[in-house]
């Protein structure tokens, strides 16, 4: 197992050096590693049921799969760093029991995660001796830096100089650099958790070619990825997962992208629950006609605004939301470039995009979380571009963060008291019967279930809180609302009413920024709709564009 | 610092009690002496008689005092740990201070309070510009500028404020027109105590009854969210940590006002720590913590008493506050789930 | 050598040896801010071996024992516990303060003279091994931070711990282990203060020490080579104000000595860029 790198208490560090030696001797209908059926429950969540997976040597294996599908989870117990509930696992076609990583690591398993596990603090040649579990006790700064060159050439990366801060370096040459410690003990199953989410496609494409030169010589490689461009240019086989099952195994050459782009999308919603949503669409179309499209002048005209001809500084002061060439400021390779879009009243915009695109991080500068360059404006007020939510909201903005338990909702104070934020009310004390007044009207109007408002907001059910929070922000009826993945995780009948509510703040006015993940939310909105591909946003597309041309765009593919 | 419910607090401050009862009578039998009579000596010398309760009261005044300050803090997320800096800083105002006010001794003791708070507030500054501005957290910050504070009254008590009267290096009494007269003859105890009460009940009600406290809770409990609600979390928490040195700064000065009447080297006897102690066994709820303060003070004036007649040192008020809140973190380890 | 230097130098090791101890723990990305306490310990340790019968260097050993069990006492409750590191070592403080103060009182009975204890010999330049050897400790730690696998593995703990646990590696042992030694290095740096300047215990003989060296720490930014100069600083004004002290000349403001460890090292933290090269994960609870 440790050939390269174990063996290096004699001899020069050429010797102790040699390249991987293909593995011949594994025959190639023994798996590499097999997952039978395996499962894993997380508190309420029941994240992986009965999970399979194998993996053959000379392969790279894509695992599939919308986000909360189990991939994750399912690679984190291959390698030691999850026990499972039950199930098996298989090396070389043995059953072994890992119970720490270490022992995965000591089979031949590596996994590289998708935080980062590097010291930034620390030089490039460091980083590589710390990920090298076969590195001596003692080392001299000139071993380190062997090691750097070594690895550089064997696997024909760039890990920059060997003496650099980790810190410094671009963000590519860090996912090599990481991928290089885990290949440093010759692991004979790589696993790669999402690793080209932050590469531009050149270090894409250069990884993918390493990639398959490993493959090449006997070793197994698994990738879990979102983009399916990249795994029908460079996997053999691909497993899908869905709501914790594995629902398909193919090779690659079986299928088609418009094929596991329809599974991916069905897997995530399910197939008894799609029939109900197509129901609400009905619904919802009968209801929502033409409230999208309503003119903004009319809209102006009926809240108040001068009628007549407009000027250019009206037009703009009723404008709700205004940006233009706008981009995030965000440490990532994947981020919005030059990004303009407006929102007259009314008005309701998804942006659909797979994670890791670049849309949340557009959603979130927006509401002044993030810093960025160009320009916001909302209600014709322009931010500022340090980033400062206080300025969005004092302008009329509201938002639904992505993580409503860390950002949408303060889980220590009670219900009355998160919808009484950021402004309680009261002169010198709080109005508690105010507060409490309006928490109970807001509970029945959103139809929010809690025991009292007094409950804290922490021990709601994850529906619910969502529905807290979207109290919270159309309270002041907001100008404009920046909703992210606002029905993420929530169940059927929630996740309808928190669209129904988003739509009818736009039938009163505000402007809605929705980000999702999910092709068929936008044909339930209704609305006009762009994808966010790589950073870049589409052309406006209809609502009622096919789900499969739709997952084609967000996947990369050619429309 | 995360507040429970009030079961699981009752539960902590439980376990607590116990391990500090445990401790006291661990550390008298160590001592020689029977624990019975150690604890009715401790007990008299707390509360036994007008001059016991005119003991532990004065003591109490400035713990009460900063053990709001920390709780206050510590409920808008802010680590104060400079509490004993800032309690020196306003003793060194008042030193400095007082024996310049003349005229009316009401005045000259508002002019003598008002300066200690001040100075409690601008010695927070820099720790707070820090952090602010460099990231660097408040308590590192704080334990240099406490080191800054105990060195500046060693030295200005030895220098620019020395009495030239005396033989000790100390600072000018202050008149005795101006110090605060003890409320009941024979007894330690002035309208000092009064005071801090009543301010531990004031910040009790800013924090948990007016618009001002809920968001100042909101942002200790949660950063991210209260960010993205839209508070302004840096004023808030500058606004806690200022009124917190504040409230040590004021207790600093009463200390002068009150007890001492003078600054001297060592001044304190980690009344900044000790408070610490306090609010963590309160719960970080200001009455809660003035409660603590109070039993810590009692715990004091007692362990005299019990020194002078059984022999158990008197170190033993110093200790049991410490194992009180190592026996708080513990059970609240143990009471919480792993991964919470 | 001069006697200035001599006493300096004696003034100085039992800083840094803390110092160096709170860096190593510190590196580890866990921080005990009772290094005063712990340094207390040691001091009474050493004074209390070395009055009941225990040669000097038998009396040193004894402290680090007791700062080994120290350090193991704080690592169960803000490592192993997840216990705010802040909080414990407040409280630590109060315990060790307390604590010595009491086994003094019954180690010594009421009696108000001096109980004074045998220094440590010296080897050479009227300085102790002890002493010399503890000037050389932080070019070992450089050594054993930068070149060695245990050593990477702290930085680790303290940069980037999810990285570690993510390796197989467990961040609370890491953690343990170098609060053990921190606990050992501090304690031991209490007792060469008795054991070398003043050979006695008094309460509080400490005086902030524990203190300064944490500022030293944060001064140095989390470098060990770079302690050494702010010891020498702090040894060295401190002797100067001895000397000064003895002479009748006490006209320069005292507190500037007393002040200015704190002040340097505030002043370090404002000029640095960013958090002054704090550990990333600092005070976090280990994943």
């Amino acid at each position: 197992m440790n050939d390269a790198l174990g063996h290096r208490s004699s001899g020069s560090i050429a010797q102790m050096l040699t390249p991987p030696s293909k593995k011949s001797s594994i025959s190639c209908s023994v798996p590499s590693l097999e997952l039978r059926r395996i499962s894993k429950r997380f508190g309420e969540t029941q994240a992986l049921s009965e999970a399979s997976l194998v993996i053959l040597p000379g392969e790279i294996h894509a695992l599939l799969g919308e986000n909360g599908a189990g991939k994750s989870t399912l690679v984190s117990i291959a390698a030691g760093r999850l026990a499972a509930d039950s199930g098996q696992i298989l090396r070389g076609g043995s059953p072994v029991s890992f119970r720490r990583a270490r022992d995965a690591r000591d089979a031949g398993l590596a996994l590289v995660p998708q935080h980062d596990l590097l010291i930034g603090a620390a030089s490039v040649a460091d980083n590589l001796s710390l990920l090298d579990p076969a590195a001596p006790f003692f080392e001299s700064a000139p071993t380190r830096r062997a090691r750097v060159a070594y690895l550089a050439e064997v696997f024909a990366f760039d890990l920059g100089d060997a003496d650099a801060r980790v810190d410094s370096l671009p963000v590519g040459t860090r996912q090599r650099i990481e991928i290089a410690g885990a290949l440093a003990g010759d692991p004979e199953v790589l696993i790669l958790d999402e690793p080209t989410a932050v590469l531009s496609p050149d270090e894409t494409a250069a990884l993918f070619a390493s990639l398959r030169r490993r493959a090449d010589a006997g070793g197994a490689v698994v990738l879990i990825t979102h983009r399916l461009a990249e795994v029908f240019a460079g996997a053999d086989r691909l497993t899908l997962l869905a709501r914790g099952r594995s629902v398909k195994t193919c090779r690659v050459s079986e299928t088609t992208p418009e094929e596991i782009g329809g599974l991916l999308i069905a897997g995530a919603e399910g197939a008894v629950e799609k029939k109900e949503k197509e129901g609400e669409k009905i619904f919802l179309e009968g209801k929502e006609n033409g409230v999208a499209r309503e003119d903004a002048a009319v809209q102006a005209e009926r809240l108040g605004a001068p009628g007549g001809s407009f000027t250019l500084e009206e037009k703009r002061r009723y404008r709700n939301l205004e940006v233009s060439g706008f981009a995030p400021n965000v440490a990532s390779v994947v981020r919005a470039e030059s990004v303009s879009l407006s929102l007259s009243p009314g008005e309701l915009l998804v942006l659909l995009a797979i994670d890791g695109n670049g849309a949340d991080t557009i959603a979130r500068a927006i509401a002044g979380l993030e810093g960025f360059s160009g320009r916001v404006e909302v209600g014709g007020v322009p931010l500022p571009t340090s980033g400062d939510p206080l300025a969005f909201r004092a302008a009329g903005g509201a938002f639904v963060p992505a993580d409503r338990r860390e950002e949408g909702l303060v889980a220590g104070l009670s219900l009355s008291e998160n919808l009484a934020l950021p402004d309680p009310p009261g002169r010198i004390f709080l109005d508690r019967a105010a507060m409490q007044a309006r928490a109970g009207e807001r509970l029945v109007a959103f139809g929010i279930r809690a025991a009292s408002s007094a409950a804290l907001a922490g021990s709601l059910s994850g529906g619910n809180q969502q529905k807290v929070v979207l109290a919270r922000e159309l309270a002041q009826r907001p100008r404009v609302l920046v909703a992210v993945h606002p029905t993420r995780g929530l169940d059927l009948a929630s996740a309808a009413a928190i669209r129904s509510r988003i739509l009818d703040a736009c039938r009163s006015g505000s402007a809605a920024l929705v980000v999702t993940a999910d092709p068929d939310e936008t044909q339930l909105f209704g609305a006009p709709l762009r994808v966010v591909y790589r950073g870049r946003l589409s052309a406006p597309f209809a609502p009622t564009t096919p789900v499969e041309r739709l997952s084609r765009l967000m996947a990369g593919l050619a429309a | 610092m995360k507040r429970e419910s009030t079961a699981r607090h009752l539960a902590v401050a439980a376990t607590a009690l116990l391990a500090a009862a445990a401790a006291l009578l661990g550390l008298a039998l160590l001592a020689g002496a029977s624990p019975l009579d150690a604890l009715r000596s401790l007990a008299e010398g707390a509360v036994g008689s007008n001059a016991a309760l005119g003991e532990t009261l004065a003591r109490a005044t400035a713990l009460v005092l900063t053990a709001t300050g920390a709780s206050l803090a510590f409920r808008a997320g802010v680590l104060n740990i400079g509490l004993e800096g800032q309690f020196l800083a306003g003793a060194l105002a008042a030193a400095a201070v007082g024996p310049l006010l003349s005229g009316a001794p009401g005045l000259a003791r508002a002019g003598l309070l008002v300066a200690g708070a001040l100075a409690g507030a601008l010695w927070v500054l820099p720790a707070a510009f820090l952090e602010a501005r460099r990231g660097v957290p408040e308590v590192l910050s704080t334990i240099l500028l406490n080191l800054v504070a105990a060195a500046a009254v060693s030295g200005l008590v030895r220098g620019a404020l020395r009495d030239p009267a005396g033989d000790y290096p100390q600072s000018r009494a202050l008149a005795d027109a101006v110090r605060l007269a003890p409320l009941v003859a024979g007894s330690r105890a002035t309208a000092a105590i009064l005071v801090a009460l009543a301010l531990a009940l004031l910040v009790a009600l800013v924090l948990e009854r007016t618009p001002l406290g809920l968001k100042l809770r909101a942002t200790g409990l949660a950063p991210a969210a209260s960010r993205a609600i839209g508070l302004p979390g840096a004023r808030l928490r500058l606004l806690a940590f200022t009124a917190s040195g504040a409230l040590a700064g004021l207790a600093g000065s009463l200390e002068v006002l009150a007890v001492t009447g003078r600054l001297y080297d060592p001044f304190s006897a980690g009344a900044g720590y000790t408070g610490i102690a306090a609010a963590l066994l309160g719960g970080s709820h200001p009455l809660g913590a003035a409660a603590s303060a109070l039993f810590f003070a009692a715990l004091g004036a007692g362990s005299s008493a019990m020194q002078r007649d059984t022999g158990v040192p008197g170190a033993l008020a110093t200790i049991v506050p410490g194992v009180l809140v190592l026996a708080v973190l513990a059970a609240r380890a143990r009471l919480t789930p792993k991964g919470a | 050598m001069s006697g200035f230097l001599v006493v300096a130098l004696l003034l100085a090791a039992p800083l840094l040896l803390a110092a160096a101890g709170e860096l190593l723990l510190e590196r580890a990305g866990s921080i005990q801010i009772g290094l005063e306490g712990t340094m207390l310990i040691g001091a009474f340790t050493a004074f209390a071996a070395a009055r009941s019968g225990a040669g000097p260097h038998a009396a040193l050993l004894a402290a680090a024992f007791a700062g080994l069990l120290a350090g193991t006492v704080f690592a169960l409750f803000a490592v192993a516990g997840r216990a705010d590191p802040i909080l414990v070592g407040t409280a630590w403080n109060l315990v060790a303060a307390g604590g010595t103060a009491f086994a003094y009182q019954l180690f010594a009975g009421a009696t108000g003279s001096v109980l004074e204890v045998k220094t440590l010999p010296t080897l050479v330049f009227g300085l102790p091994a002890a002493v010399l050897a503890t000037f050389l400790l932080p070019a070992v730690l450089e050594v054993f931070l930068a070149r060695t696998r245990p050593g990477l593995a702290l930085v680790a703990a303290g940069e980037n711990p999810l990285a570690l646990a993510a390796a197989g590696r467990s961040v609370v042992t890491v953690r343990t282990a170098a609060s053990v030694a921190a606990g050992a290095l501090g304690a031991s740096g209490g007792a060469l203060l008795v054991l070398t300047v003043s050979p006695t215990f008094v309460e509080g003989v400490t005086a902030g020490r524990g203190f300064l060296a944490l500022a030293l720490v944060v001064f140095g930014r989390w470098k060990p080579l770079r302690l050494v100069p702010g010891a020498l600083l702090v040894g060295g004004a401190t002797a100067l104000q001895y000397r000064l002290q003895a002479g009748g000349a006490t006209r320069i403001p005292y507190a500037v000595f007393l002040a200015l460890p704190g002040l340097l090292a505030l002043f370090a933290l404002a000029a640095a860029r960013g958090r002054g090269g704090a550990p990333k994960a600092l005070g976090t609870p280990a994943p």
